[in-house]
């Protein structure tokens, strides 16, 4: 269809700042200036509650969350509470479904787990979607528990997209320590690098980033 | 003058949401496009706009409550005319509320189907007298109506469709003239009294026709697994109703074959793979196709991205394609693209059999029925005879693409996956 779809890569940013970002493209985007966007970046560590979200899904106090450095935000997205942190490639697209067609929110979800599942695929991980929980797992039937590789939680305002995905790459899975993710007890937080283990490349981070993008573009562009 | 705010359509896959967090409250006052209400859907969390600038009079709809598409969320009062609204008999005006710019349409009404499409009075008249049904009849009237002509033809045409049966039978010609000089007397056939013809469907001769090339294109070598399946089997039955309970549809051993297969193709490629004039193709994507057996014929729906799916995933998506071959439902595409089948042919009568491989596939798996028989196993480290549940899985590969020690070797490995029965359902 020829959508374009500008891809902003911006390393480091704090979660403010992000939001900050996501929301003035959303309302230039939603008043029909600019195009498409897809943000790549990685947060500090911050714990966002979506608006599933319940509180006994947050293991530790708020204030314990404060003094360890982690930052709290609750948030305009569907889903549970997570956890972002370095090492953790988060991805927000800013699209305006109505201008692609037939917009629809549950397609809009199969879809980016598609492109994560291609962008893994890329990265030598096999990957999997499991019904009725929405999220990319590992595939690895002879596991007792389900692993997660990567979180998506969506908002939408008149049709366009903002929040999105988040993948594992190589971050400190300690961090989702403090939090049942997306209210998943059960469930294995991994990582690319983890998955890969001895055969990781050196420049994991960067092949991600690629892969990612490619993947989007490819489901998107 | 209110305005109702409904749910509005949020794809055509979403047909509920919950309110998870009310913007305004009833009093305030909100410009048009002004964020209402938030609701969300599976991980999707959509802010519902105001449709127009008001007072909002009433929230409808409380927070955690689960709404429908189209009821209703809220009423807004017109910004012009809000005092003036509070009156009693005030007139409401339905909305969806846009969740989209420019507004989505209303859901379309679709118009109920008559039984009796329309047609003209003489060819009602006329179809009438033959007992033709108006239904079957391809209308080319204005409007839509069927005409005296559309009957006549659909007449004629019925009668064109007759002949040739007719001229077979007294010919002992095969149906298609272009093919009678061809074809070698032995192949063909006189009929004969008593007999019935039963003209192949469109399906039917596609199946016929890919049949033929297939065995012709391909030569097919054949190799036989027994396995045993008791651990399916206890997986199964441990499952059952927990399964069913949550997916609406009984586990079957089907998506355990599927799922073991999938697992060996991985491990295989050269299974996975296509055949090219001077070249083979190992496929990195596994697309499994499923052949379903309907009352229509034989077709093959395919499970894309196979080797994505959970064993439940897969259950799910097998139920899903059956159902919709059997309905008739399936997409053109959800046909295409298979890199391997699995073909299950029902239970009873059937011990093992070669499937034929669908093109341009190089390998299909065909399990059999799954019996009790007595086997040898080791029993405290004697030989003992002890009953198990059997299955015998039949690999017909391409010897063009695939030699026996791969061939083998892939057999066994899903004979290794279903005897293991490591599924995390």
């Amino acid at each position: 269809m020829g959508a374009g779809v500008e891809v902003q890569e911006l390393g480091l940013v704090s979660y403010a700042d992000a939001m900050a970002r996501q929301l003035a493209l959303l309302e230039s985007r939603r008043q029909g200036r600019g195009s498409d966007v897809l943000l790549l970046l990685e947060h500090p560590p911050v714990v966002t509650l979506g608006r599933g979200a319940r509180e006994e899904n947050l293991r530790v106090p708020r204030e314990s969350l404060r003094a360890r450095g982690v930052e709290l935000f609750e948030v305009a997205r569907g889903g549970d509470v997570t956890w972002h942190g370095p090492g953790q490639l988060v991805g927000y697209p800013i699209l305006d479904l109505a201008a692609r067609g037939a917009p629809d929110l549950h397609a809009y979800l199969r879809r980016l787990e598609a492109l994560l599942c291609d962008g893994l695929a890329a990265l030598g991980v096999s990957a999997c979607t499991r019904p009725g929980m929405t999220g990319v797992f590992v595939t690895d039937p002879l596991a007792a528990r389900p692993r997660k590789i990567a979180s998506i939680g969506v908002g939408v305002r008149g049709w366009v997209t903002w929040h999105g995905f988040a993948l594992n790459v190589d971050c400190d899975l300690a961090g989702f320590e403090c939090i049942v993710p997306c209210g998943l007890a059960g469930v294995e937080m991994t990582s690319v690098a983890r998955e890969l283990g001895a055969s990781a490349p050196a420049d994991l981070a960067r092949r991600a980033r690629d892969a990612v993008r490619a993947a989007f573009l490819a489901h998107f562009a | 003058m209110a305005t109702v705010v409904r749910l509005p359509e949020l794809g055509e896959s979403v047909v509920e949401g919950t309110v998870s967090r009310w913007l305004v409250k009833e009093g305030d006052r909100v410009e048009r496009d002004q964020p209402l209400v938030e609701v969300t859907t599976d991980k999707v969390d959509a802010e519902i706009p105001s449709p127009i600038a008001g007072v909002v009079e009433a929230l409808l709809a409380a927070e955690g409550e689960v709404v429908a598409v189209g009821a209703a969320l809220a009423r807004i009062a017109d910004a012009a005319l809000a005092g003036a609204s509070q009156s009693p008999g005030a007139k409401v005006a339905e909305t969806t509320a846009s969740a989209s710019t420019p507004a989505p349409t209303a859901r379309p009404e679709s118009a109920p189907r008559s039984d009796a499409p329309p047609a003209t009075p003489v060819a009602r008249r006329v179809a009438s007298q033959a007992q033709v049904d108006l239904r079957r009849i391809e209308p080319t009237g204005a409007g839509g109506k069927v005409t005296k002509r559309d009957v006549e033809a659909h007449l004629r045409g019925a009668r064109e469709v007759a002949a040739p049966l007719q001229a077979e039978r007294s010919a002992g010609a095969s149906r298609a003239a272009g093919d009678v000089d061809r074809r070698p007397a032995y192949l063909s056939y006189s009929l004969q009294d008593g007999d019935r013809v039963i003209p192949m469907t469109p399906l039917r001769r596609l199946v016929a026709e890919h049949m033929v090339v297939s065995k012709r294109v391909s030569p097919h070598v054949g190799t036989v697994a027994e396995i045993d399946m008791a651990g399916v089997v206890r997986v199964r039955e441990a499952n059952k109703r927990e399964f069913e309970a949550a997916h609406g549809f009984a586990l079957s051993f089907l998506p355990f074959v599927v799922h073991a297969t999938v697992r060996a193709l991985r491990e295989y490629p050269r299974l996975n793979a296509s055949v090219l004039e001077d070249a083979i193709v190992e496929k990195r994507d596994i697309h499994m196709g499923i052949a379903v057996e309907t009352d229509k014929g034989l077709v093959v729906p395919v499970v894309r991205h196979a080797d994505r799916l959970s064993l439940a995933g897969l259950a799910e998506a097998v139920e899903d394609l059956a159902a919709r071959a059997r309905t008739k439902k399936l997409s053109p595409d959800e046909l295409k693209g298979g890199s391997f089948t699995v073909s299950n042919p029902g239970r009873h009568g059937n011990l093992y059999g070669f499937a034929i491989i669908n093109q341009p596939q190089v390998g299909i798996l065909r399990m059999g029925e799954l019996v009790k028989r007595p086997v040898v196993r080791s029993v405290g480290g004697e030989d003992a005879i002890v009953i198990r549940p059997i299955m015998h899985l039949a690999l017909s590969y391409d010897h063009r693409a695939v030699d026996g020690a791969p061939a083998n070797g892939f057999l066994h490995r899903v004979r290794q996956l279903l005897e293991e029965a490591e599924f995390d359902l």
